[in-house]
Parts: structure tokens; C-alpha cells; sequence
């Protein structure tokens, strides 16, 4: 996992991300949804110490059919 | 004592001794909605025809002998996330404000196979995405919140508008409103309780169960309602026992856990007081108290809102894009923020929740329960934004409701919120038994010994 400090969302990467996502928002929610995601990496970032090693995700699949 | 104020328990037994009928015991509880319910607004819609009709049914079963159990002609009320056939389904919200099911949900099904009286679907923060429930007030001081997101049904039991109230949980959402509106309120292990045909917030972490006013009625209801359900591949095929054998065999030999750290950080003083008195009480009976340091501490919210915002938002994209106007804000803001998080962060996520699974089972070594506040404060004011603790930190409502409801969704284990006392300003605080892995029975058997050497439940909201 990376050192580095996540570095301020700008405008324009916002825009990419809605663009990548296909999510068209108005100026009026563009602005409350930056503080909820910043919020959101935040607590994903701080999750960036532990040590995962091979252990894998909780999700299972189980392929019988009845 | 009217109808309308007994427990399942005391109902049944009327009911089996032929003493009271299902009619009248719902035209007692359809007479207090219509005395209450304009203060609550716990009701998203009262089916009364309906109730009365299936309450003719059950009478004239119990009277041709045919007695299906403690929960013939009880009634209930069913949060409006799940699908109750020919009922509409809003789940709080004008997006579903037509959705009318076809079908009941699996546990409405199961309920109406014991012989249970749907009353009405009881109202929730809009699609379960909240701890408020904005429609709706606390029976105990209608200037609060009954909290969410299953707030109508724990309002409603409160009150005596419905002798249970079925909830959903995947941040607290039945142990909130159970533990801000003084009723008992279980999540039970993940996978125990279909959910099939309940409105989905987070698959990983959605939990049903019941509202109810006794921990006895909640395992009677847990009888009615557990077991393996193909249609929902998270529940576990597992023997369901009889959750009201053994209730009350007491606590003595068992060994309570009591977390050193977490759980006890930044509480209101009441509250802090009224579990450490729980806590004992339950010693007084013969447990033995551990002190239990709680893994990945830091971690928890993480987890948490790392599920739960990304599954939102998959499982609202249609919706969002559609009807995005027809959302309340603060829901709408974190499904769109939602969208773009990165795959890698959720399944982060899901690796760090394997870990905690795995800490939680060596915590658990030798320990039969945690016993815990179920929350840090008791009922917010309708309005208020946030909390400020005696060490001077502050936590938004939200963020203190969820964070010590959130360990058992993200270990899955059952959960329980049993009243234990209340604040300075009267308000119902709540304590929380944790226990292992499908051991409901246990879980069952501690708030029972609490609540059988207690008073609390036989407190009334002052409506």
C-alpha cells in the first residue's frame, strides 16, 4: 500500500470520476458530495496499515444450485 | 391493564386460556393507533381491515382448536421494507411510493404461518439509510428521535401500537430505535433470518429481526421467523433451536466479557451508569466478569461504512439516476458519493473484515457474551446534529449511534439491546449482549436474567 498522503480531490478530477461513473450532478450536488467523499476516502485511507498479507476477502460463492 | 399494553407473553396466555380473543386484542391496538399515532407518526399506512379480518380468522381458528402458538392473533407491525403482499412498500420513500408487492416477504409469511396480525407497515428512515427516522417521534418525549432506521417499529412497540415490531439492521437499525424508545430489539447472527423480500441496504451486512417489549417475546418470535432460506443464499442451513427453551436458566457460571476499551469511550455519564449497574446486576447473579480488550478498534467504522456505501449505491444506480430529486438529501448524498470509490478500497474492506472475524473468535475465548451500552447517549432532540462527551470530543449523531451498533453487523454476531435503566431527563438507555456465532439462545438467556431482576419492562412511555 502506498506511503503516499492522498492528495486534495480538485474540481476537475471530481468531474472525471462523475464522468467515469456516468453520473451527471449539478454544480449544487457536486459541491455537497466532495465533503462525503473525502470523508468516505478518509476512512478507507485509514485502513492503509493493516497488513492484509494473503488473507482473503469475506465473500464466499457457493455453487450448488439448490 | 388494556390489551393494547401487553407483552406477547402475557397475551398468548390470555388468549390460550380463552380470556381474551385476537379480535379484541386488536381493536385494542387499533384503538391506541388512532389515540397515538397522530404525536408518533409511526405508521407509514394502518391496515385495520385487514388486521380485523385476519384477527376473525384466528378466532375462529383458536375456538375450532386449532391453536398455532404464542403468536395467534398477536399483532404486528411490519417496517416498510419489507414486502407485505397488496400493501405498498415505500420503504419511507416517494422513489418506491407505488411499489406494491406481489408477494410477502419470507418473515411476513412466516408470521402470518404463526398465526400473527399485520397491523400496518411502521415507518423507517428512508430506505434504512439513517439512525434518525425523521417521520416519526419517541413515545418517551416527542421532542426526540425514536432513532432508526427502524424508528416506527420501535416507536410503535413502545407505545403499544403493535405488541412487535419487525426491523432490519445493518449499522444498529433495530438495536438503536430499541434501545432509544425502551424496548428489547435483536439482531440475530447473519444468516439466521431471511431477508428475502426485504429492501436491501448493504447485502454483506443486512440483519432482520423483532422489536418487541420482553426478551421472552422476542424468542418466541425468533421461533417463528429463523431458519435457512434458499431465496437468501446468506442464510446458513443450521438446526434452529427452541430460542424460549432454557430462557430462564439464569446467568450463574457464565462468563461475561467487558470490553477495557471501545465500548466505554465517550459516553454520556447516565448512560456509563446504567450499564456498569447492569453489568452488576448480572454479577450479582453468579456471572463472572472478564475484562475483554475489543480487536481492530480503530478499524470498526472503517469496515462499516466501507460495505455499506458502495452496496447502496450498486443497488440504487437505476433508481439515483431516474428519481435522484425524489431522495432526501442526506441519503442521496452518500449514493452518489458511493459511486465512486474504487473496487480496491471495497475489497480492502473485505479482507480487514476476514481479520476481524478472525481477532473477534480469540476474543471470545472463554467468554460467553460481551455486555456493553448498547449506545453512548440516549435519544437525540429532533434537529441536533451531533454530541459533545465529557472529554470535550464531538461525534455527529450518526457516527455516535452506529459506532457501538456496528461491531455485530460487521462480525455478524447476534446482537441484543435489553433496557436498562434511564437518564437524568427520563429517556430509556439500553444495554447490549453480544454473543458467538448462532448462540441467539445464550444472548437470550443473559437479557433475561437482567431483565427478570429488573423493573424496566414494565415501564411506560408517559403518552
Amino acid at each position: 500500500m502506498t506511503d503516499a498522503a492522498r492528495t486534495p480531490l480538485t474540481e476537475e478530477g471530481l468531474e472525471q470520476l462523475l464522468a467515469v461513473a456516468r453520473l451527471p450532478l449539478t454544480p449544487e450536488r457536486k459541491a455537497v458530495a466532495r465533503p462525503a467523499l473525502d470523508l468516505i476516502y478518509g476512512l478507507m485511507d485509514s485502513l492503509d496499515d493493516v497488513e492484509v498479507g494473503e488473507t482473503p476477502p469475506a465473500t464466499a460463492f457457493d455453487p450448488r444450485w439448490e | 391493564m388494556e390489551p393494547y399494553e401487553l407483552s406477547i407473553t402475557e397475551a398468548a396466555a390470555r388468549i390460550g386460556a380463552k380470556e381474551l380473543s385476537p379480535v379484541e386484542l386488536t381493536r385494542s391496538v387499533l384503538g391506541r393507533i388512532e389515540a397515538v399515532e397522530g404525536r408518533l407518526h409511526a405508521f407509514a399506512v394502518v391496515t385495520a381491515d385487514e388486521a380485523l379480518e385476519a384477527a376473525r380468522r384466528a378466532d375462529k381458528e383458536i375456538a375450532d382448536g386449532g391453536h398455532r402458538g404464542p403468536l395467534h392473533g398477536i399483532p404486528v407491525g411490519i417496517k416498510d421494507l419489507y414486502d407485505v403482499v397488496g400493501t405498498p412498500t415505500t420503504s419511507s420513500s416517494k422513489v418506491r411510493a407505488d411499489y406494491l408487492p406481489t408477494e410477502d416477504s419470507a418473515v411476513v409469511a412466516r408470521l402470518r404461518d404463526a398465526g400473527a396480525v399485520v397491523v400496518g407497515k411502521t415507518h423507517t428512515h428512508e430506505f434504512a439509510y439513517g439512525v434518525v427516522t425523521p417521520t416519526t417521534r419517541n413515545p418517551w418525549d416527542t421532542g426526540r428521535i425514536p432513532g432508526g432506521s427502524s424508528g416506527g417499529s420501535g416507536a410503535a412497540v413502545a407505545a403499544g401500537e403493535c405488541l412487535v415490531g419487525m426491523g432490519s439492521d445493518t449499522g444498529g437499525s433495530i438495536r438503536i430505535p430499541a434501545s432509544l424508545c425502551g424496548t428489547v430489539g435483536l439482531k440475530p447472527t447473519y444468516g439466521r433470518v431471511s431477508r428475502s423480500g426485504v429492501t436491501s441496504l448493504c447485502w454483506s451486512l443486512d440483519h432482520v429481526g423483532p422489536l418487541t417489549r420482553t426478551v421472552r417475546d422476542a424468542a418466541f418470535v425468533m421461533n417463528a421467523i429463523s431458519g435457512f432460506d434458499a431465496r437468501d443464499q446468506a442464510t446458513v442451513d443450521v438446526p434452529v433451536p427452541d430460542f424460549a427453551e432454557g430462557l430462564d436458566a439464569g446467568v450463574a457460571g457464565a462468563t461475561l466479557g467487558v470490553p477495557s476499551n471501545y465500548f466505554f469511550d465517550d459516553l454520556d455519564p447516565d448512560v456509563e451508569a446504567a450499564v456498569r449497574r447492569a453489568v452488576a446486576v448480572l454479577e450479582s447473579q453468579g456471572a463472572t466478569l472478564r475484562e475483554v480488550e475489543v480487536p481492530h478498534a480503530e478499524h470498526l467504522m472503517a469496515l462499516e461504512f466501507g460495505l455499506t456505501v458502495p452496496e447502496a449505491s450498486a443497488y440504487h444506480q437505476g433508481m439515483l439516476r431516474a428519481k435522484g430529486d425524489l431522495y432526501t438529501d442526506d441519503v442521496r448524498v452518500f449514493l452518489e458519493a458511493g459511486e465512486l470509490m474504487l473496487a480496491t478500497q471495497y475489497i480492502k474492506v473485505l479482507r480487514v473484515r476476514t481479520l476481524v472475524k478472525e481477532a473477534w473468535k480469540s476474543a471470545f475465548e472463554g467468554v460467553d457474551a460481551l455486555v456493553a451500552p448498547s449506545l453512548p447517549a440516549p435519544a437525540a432532540q429532533v434537529g441536533q446534529e451531533s454530541f459533545t462527551w465529557p472529554s470535550g470530543a464531538t461525534d455527529s449523531v450518526i457516527n455516535a449511534y452506529v459506532r457501538l451498533s456496528c461491531p455485530a453487523n460487521i462480525t455478524g454476531l447476534p446482537a441484543l439491546s435489553v433496557p436498562c435503566g434511564f437518564s437524568k431527563d427520563d429517556l430509556p438507555i439500553g444495554l447490549q449482549v453480544i454473543g458467538r456465532p448462532f448462540d441467539e439462545a445464550t444472548v437470550l438467556r443473559v437479557g433475561q436474567a437482567y431483565e427478570s431482576a429488573t423493573d424496566w419492562a414494565s415501564r411506560r412511555p408517559p403518552l
